[in-house]
């Protein structure tokens, strides 16, 4: 007799004996709990979505003839560190939550620890909504040709320009609408970036250190600039060290700094301030995400985003690589629960929630993109001026970061060796050395250095 | 009952013996009431909570820096998973790549086993009757064609979970299966036909595995990393400092001055002082903050004399190590201020009144009567205080976060930073517990050479009753 | 003291390393009732807008009276259980001979060293072991053990200023040791006794990274985190509402500090040799 994981195949068989000529179990009460990282106050249909979902699963189940009662319990971090502290440890003493939504890039470890199972096993992935998702989104949610998770977003991360700065040192409005095209075509690339920034300050449109603003703490964002610079960061399943990308990479922040368009302690300062004043029109050249559409509209007082703001994917470096831009998508989680059942509805709930009138309430709400091609022509979702362009410009160009069981790690060390360049504790050779000796000590094998 | 004892007892002062013959027993209690047991007894509870969370720990985090835990190992428990990274390391790192295209199938095959299984399992005859007719002896080399395969009947399954139970029931492949033993993995492996020599058995287990294993490479890793000496570097200039400058120096200054002082002034200095340690560390760096950011008092202090408005605190390393050492000094101040104070507040006063009427001045004063007397105290507070700084985190924590750019980072942070708190959420517990080990083994070292250094006998002197 | 010495130069210079200290908690105090237009020291305005905190529960967050309650509930059974365990443990080692006796108060001494923070891994293990996770009761097991080998200590300093005259009466007059501790030598330790508590009490009030790490749930949620998830929030920066929490939640700090200060300035005095 095949060995298998005996208590899925226990629960399954049992449960299709139960079900046959049913549904679901009948007249029962679930708890679902879900938690969510990053997630500030636009973001909160992440858990509400489950809550609809929930409505509508115990409608669905009344019609069938049974009594379904969910209750939803919520719980939103607003940063990242404290949660996948919470998750890690919670799941080991046996309290993970029962939906978890993080960054997709957490499904490597996390499967291969068993801490989540795959929704794989509880969902059918030719039946709606999952057969209309994006099939790129579905395999950043995938690991080991599994899916593991349903996308919950997708965003990109474009390059941002202040209008005004730009024509104050020479740009015509034609051409300050073509930088798109430019960028993505290669005219446009980072030396030209720190060219303007300079040429932006020099004109006093903005104060030191604000002609090039970048992104003030760790983020997938500052892999853009590896791939800018040729860099790869998996091949073939094993991650990847390009030395020569990573130096320029690295470089690049610096000679900002030496120029003088960005701050040598910029790294670390409040995401407040920071919004505040990209928002405004305090710096020249920016890079973020396209949520950041929603907290400039909202929170920080622009009322004029297309008037004032250009953007665009991020430049290539040169010769060396190509413009490019990196989704996040975050991606709801299953994890490994004692109670099949409650597992099995979680995974319709998460199903449901996935549908395109229900996300392109996250989507519009967070400025998020929208993840299925249904969601395109939702009235919601095309309405929003928003959506329509930052998909058309920039999401068909957008890779991810892979999902790989030592990426984390890898990332740690990349954006430590960045941090000690750009403060100029290390200078570039030293950091990438360190780098180098790091992730062979620490990764061994599992990393192709290059 | 003790009267009776003291009554018999003086009743017949002589013969002790007889009187302590014919007092009445000791009840269980008083008996307990006794030195031996008592003690043991005493300190029983303090003994379970130092075994249960001191001592027990320590051995753990001793074992487990010898492990490469993390959150890709989890904490407890493992299992044997094949899957595309594992079989390509089955070829990488042992050589075995034929062994591990072999085993690297994925296999659903409708046979009389699976139909048998099914039926069992209690699936519908008509469903298996069709599948049989339809698809007997088929192979699909994927999941989802064989449940598509499944769904297309026309006495399909009725619901998802039951299309996916029965899809099992033919999975012929051991591919991206948890199996909780490796008695369960070498006998899947068998069971699909392929036969393994007792290398390839070890070398399967070795790279299916996904528990954490006992490995000394954490100490390698510890040893070869230039980050390591810098980590070492921050923590001893910041242990060194901080003591010297505040914990033992500054504590000796407020000590002296405020015993100068009126009782008014030199109680209001002494209570201002003890504010830092008793206020709750979060509020108390928040107050720093609002101190040194670019929108705190000294920026706008400075506002008018034409400063740029500035992040104080986060500027450079310089600036950063300032307000850390001035942070944890001012609280590590009041504990050498408050012991050194009561040990001057025993010198004798007329010692004092003597050496003035010889016309001694207050820096003689000082020199010679105060600093003689507070030798052991000024020993006492560099030694406790040495390893409260050696392994405290939480102000620099809350402060910097180990910035700008690592560069405030010491050897405990970065304990805390790689074990349990990074933004990627890798989560190496093995490499944290190695390094916290390190701390472990110096702190202990130190503290034994200190107790020598205190003539450890007079603190131990044995009790007087005995 | 001394008469013939000027006094004023010391208390000057002492005064303006004070100043720090003395701004920082001024505006505290100040900025958590008052507004100040951006970029200026001096306020323009009264309001307790600050402080809707305390009817307006934060999205997202516990009530802060839930998390006033947990705290609350966290220092003052770690402060009882330090204090019993202590004054036994402390006794035996002052007074008492018994085998390894020695062994005992060396082991508390290094204990000290013992970066307990950096055993978290380890302690959480043994706490979901216990099934404590995430409860409070957990982290008081955790917090109590921590505070230990300092109570103990303490104890046994001021046990050891006990006239050992008051204790051999007591055997003289046919009590059992155990009765001569509790009955004749604990009401001498009061002072101790009262100092340790309040100690205890605030240490436990001010933990942080104890509760963060093994009590993350908002059910059992403490201030300090409570208002450090507020700080590092950077959706809402309000610099005078952080203020606000933070003096709510020092309220009870400042009590004791101003009627105890005297007891806990002289802890220290019953543990000193030489």
């Amino acid at each position: 007799m095949n060995m298998r994981y005996p208590s899925t195949l226990a629960a399954l068989a049992t449960t299709a004996m139960i079900s046959i000529g049913a549904g679901t179990a009948a007249a029962e009460d679930y708890t679902i709990s879900v938690w969510s990282g990053g997630t500030g106050p636009n973001d909160t249909y992440r858990i509400d979505a489950i809550k609809i979902a929930a409505g509508l699963l115990e409608e669905e189940a009344s019609v069938r003839g049974e009594e379904l009662n969910i209750t939803i319990e919520g719980k939103a971090f607003d940063g990242w560190e404290e949660f996948k502290q919470a998750i890690t440890l919670g799941a080991e003493a046996g309290n993970a939550p029962h939906v978890v939504v993080s960054g997709h890039e957490d499904i490597a470890a996390w499967a291969q620890s068993g801490l989540i199972v795959p929704i794989e096993d509880y969902v059918d992935l030719e039946s709606w909504p999952i057969n209309n998702i994006y099939d790129n989104l579905l395999e950043f949610a995938s690991f080991e040709g599994t899916l593991f998770g349903l996308p919950q977003d997708a965003e990109s991360r474009p390059f941002f320009f202040w209008r005004d700065h730009m024509s104050g040192i020479g740009y015509s409005d034609a051409q300050i609408d073509a930088l798109p095209d430019d960028i993505q075509s290669g005219a446009y690339s980072l030396s030209n970036v720190l060219e303007d920034a300079k040429k932006i300050q020099d004109a006093g449109l903005v104060e030191a250190g604000y002609g090039f603003y970048p992104r003030a703490s760790n983020g997938p964002d500052y892999w853009q600039f590896y791939l800018s610079f040729g860099g790869v960061m998996e091949d073939g399943g094993k991650l990847v060290f390009d030395k020569a990308a990573m130096t320029k990479f690295y470089q690049f922040f610096v000679d900002a700094v030496e120029l003088g368009v960005t701050k040598k302690n910029h790294l670390g300062m409040s995401w407040d301030q920071w919004y505040g004043e990209v928002a405004n029109g305090k710096a020249g050249m920016w890079h973020g995400g396209t949520w950041h559409y929603k907290r400039y509209t909202t929170s920080e007082g622009n009322d004029d985003f297309f008037g004032t703001i250009q953007f665009g994917l991020i430049p290539g470096g040169g010769s060396d690589g190509a413009a490019n831009t990196i989704t996040h998508p975050l991606v709801y989680l299953l994890t490994q629960q004692e109670d099949d059942d409650a597992t099995a509805i979680a995974a319709e709930l998460v199903k449901i929630a996935s549908g395109p009138r229900i996300n392109a309430l996250h989507a519009i709400k967070s400025a998020h993109l929208g993840i299925s091609k249904a969601e395109e022509s939702v009235d919601l979702y095309s309405g929003d001026r928003w959506a329509r362009v930052a998909t058309e410009r920039l999401l068909g160009h957008a890779s991810a970061m892979p999902n790989n069981v030592n990426f984390g790690q890898y990332w740690e060390i990349m954006f430590g060796g960045l941090e000690a360049s750009w403060t100029g504790q290390k200078s570039v050779a030293d950091a990438i050395a360190d780098v180098e000796t790091e992730l062979a000590t620490t990764l061994g094998d599992r990393i192709i250095m290059r | 009952m003790a009267k009776e004892i003291t009554d018999t007892a003086r009743a017949t002062p002589t013969a002790t013996l007889s009187a302590r013959d014919m007092a009445p027993k000791l009840t269980k209690l008083q008996k307990i009431g006794n030195s031996k047991y008592l003690g043991l007894i005493l300190l029983a509870p303090a003994g379970v909570f130092v075994l249960l969370f001191f001592f027990i720990p320590v051995l753990l985090t001793g074992v487990f820096g010898f492990t490469n835990m993390s959150t890709a190992t989890g904490i407890t428990g493992g299992s044997y998973l094949a899957n595309q990274s594992s079989m390509q390391a089955l070829g990488d790192r042992h050589g075995f790549g034929e062994l591990a295209d072999q085993i690297n199938q994925i296999a659903y095959t409708i046979d009389d086993v699976g139909l048998e299984a099914a039926a069992q399992d209690g699936v519908d005859a008509d469903t298996l009757k069709e599948l049989n007719t339809k698809f007997a002896g088929t192979s699909f080399d994927n999941r989802r064609d064989m449940e598509r395969a499944i769904k297309n009947l026309d006495a399909r399954p009725p619901n998802t979970r039951a299309v996916k139970a029965l899809a099992k029931h033919f999975e012929r492949s051991i591919i991206n299966i948890r199996f909780e033993s490796r008695q369960e993995l070498l006998a899947a492996i068998n069971e699909i036909g392929v036969t393994l020599t007792p290398d390839q058995q070890a070398a399967v287990i070795e790279v299916t595995y996904t528990g954490w294993v006992f490995s000394t490479d954490n100490f390698k890793r510890m040893i070869s990393l230039p980050d390591t000496k810098k980590t070492l570097i921050n923590t001893l200039f910041y242990v060194f400092t901080t003591l010297i400058l505040f914990n033992v120096g500054f504590a000796l200054v407020l000590a002296i001055s405020t015993h100068y002082m009126d009782a008014g002034p030199s109680g209001f200095f002494r209570s201002v002082w003890l504010l830092p340690r008793i206020t709750p560390p979060v509020l108390y760096v928040l107050m720093w903050k609002w101190l040194a950011w670019d929108t705190g008092f000294i920026s706008a202090i400075l506002g008018p004399f034409g400063v740029e408005p500035k992040n104080w605190l986060l500027d450079s390393p310089a600036n950063a190590w300032t307000f850390i050492i001035l942070i944890n000094g001012m609280v590590g101040a009041s504990m050498g201020m408050l012991i050194f104070s009561s040990a001057i507040k025993a010198i004798p006063k007329p010692l004092f009144y003597a050496s003035e009427v010889d016309g001694a001045t207050r820096a003689q004063q000082i020199r010679h009567i105060i600093l003689p007397q507070l030798r052991f105290p000024i020993l006492f507070i560099t030694s406790y205080q040495t390893l409260s700084l050696m392994t405290s985190f939480e102000y620099i924590l809350l402060a910097t976060e180990g910035g700008p750019g690592g560069s405030t980072e010491v050897w405990a942070l970065s304990t805390y930073f790689k074990a349990l708190n990074n933004y990627a959420g890798a989560l190496e517990y093995g490499y944290g517990a190695a390094l916290a080990l390190v701390l472990v083994i110096v702190g202990v070292v130190l503290s034994i050479l200190y107790l020598k250094l205190f003539d450890f006998k007079t603190l131990t002197a044995p009790p007087k009753i005995e | 003291m001394t008469g013939n010495y000027r006094k004023w130069p010391i208390i000057l210079a002492l005064g303006i390393l004070t100043a720090p200290i003395i701004l920082m908690y001024f505006y505290l105090f100040l900025d958590t009732v008052t507004n100040a237009p951006p970029g200026s020291l001096v306020p323009d305005e009264f309001t307790t807008e600050h402080w809707r905190f305390l009817w307006q529960t934060i999205p997202g967050r516990p009530s802060i009276w839930l998390a006033t309650w947990n705290t609350l509930l966290f220092a003052s059974i770690t402060t009882l259980i330090v204090l019993v365990v202590s004054s036994a443990a402390g006794y035996a080692l002052s007074r008492l001979n018994m085998p390894f006796r020695a062994f005992f108060l060396g082991g508390v001494m290094v204990l000290h060293a013992f970066p307990t923070v950096t055993l978290l891994i380890a302690i959480f293990l043994i706490l979901q072991m216990l099934g404590l996770y995430n409860t409070l009761f957990g982290v008081i097991m955790v917090k109590a053990s921590l505070e230990l080998p300092f109570g103990i200590w303490i104890m046994k300093g001021f046990y050891d200023t006990v006239p050992w005259e008051i204790e051999m009466a007591g055997i003289q007059d046919g009590a059992t040791r155990f009765q001569v501790w509790t009955k004749l030598v604990l009401p001498n330790v009061k002072p101790a006794i009262l100092a340790l508590g309040i100690f205890s009490f605030l240490a436990g009030w001010s933990e942080f990274i104890l509760p963060l790490v093994l009590a993350p749930d908002n059910k059992v949620q403490v201030l300090s985190v409570y208002l450090a998830a507020l700080i590092a929030d950077d959706n809402n920066f309000d610099m005078a509402l952080f203020k606000s929490v933070g003096v709510f939640y020092v309220i009870p700090v400042i009590i004791l500090f101003v009627f105890f200060q005297n007891r806990l300035m002289n802890i220290y005095s019953g543990g000193t040799k030489g």
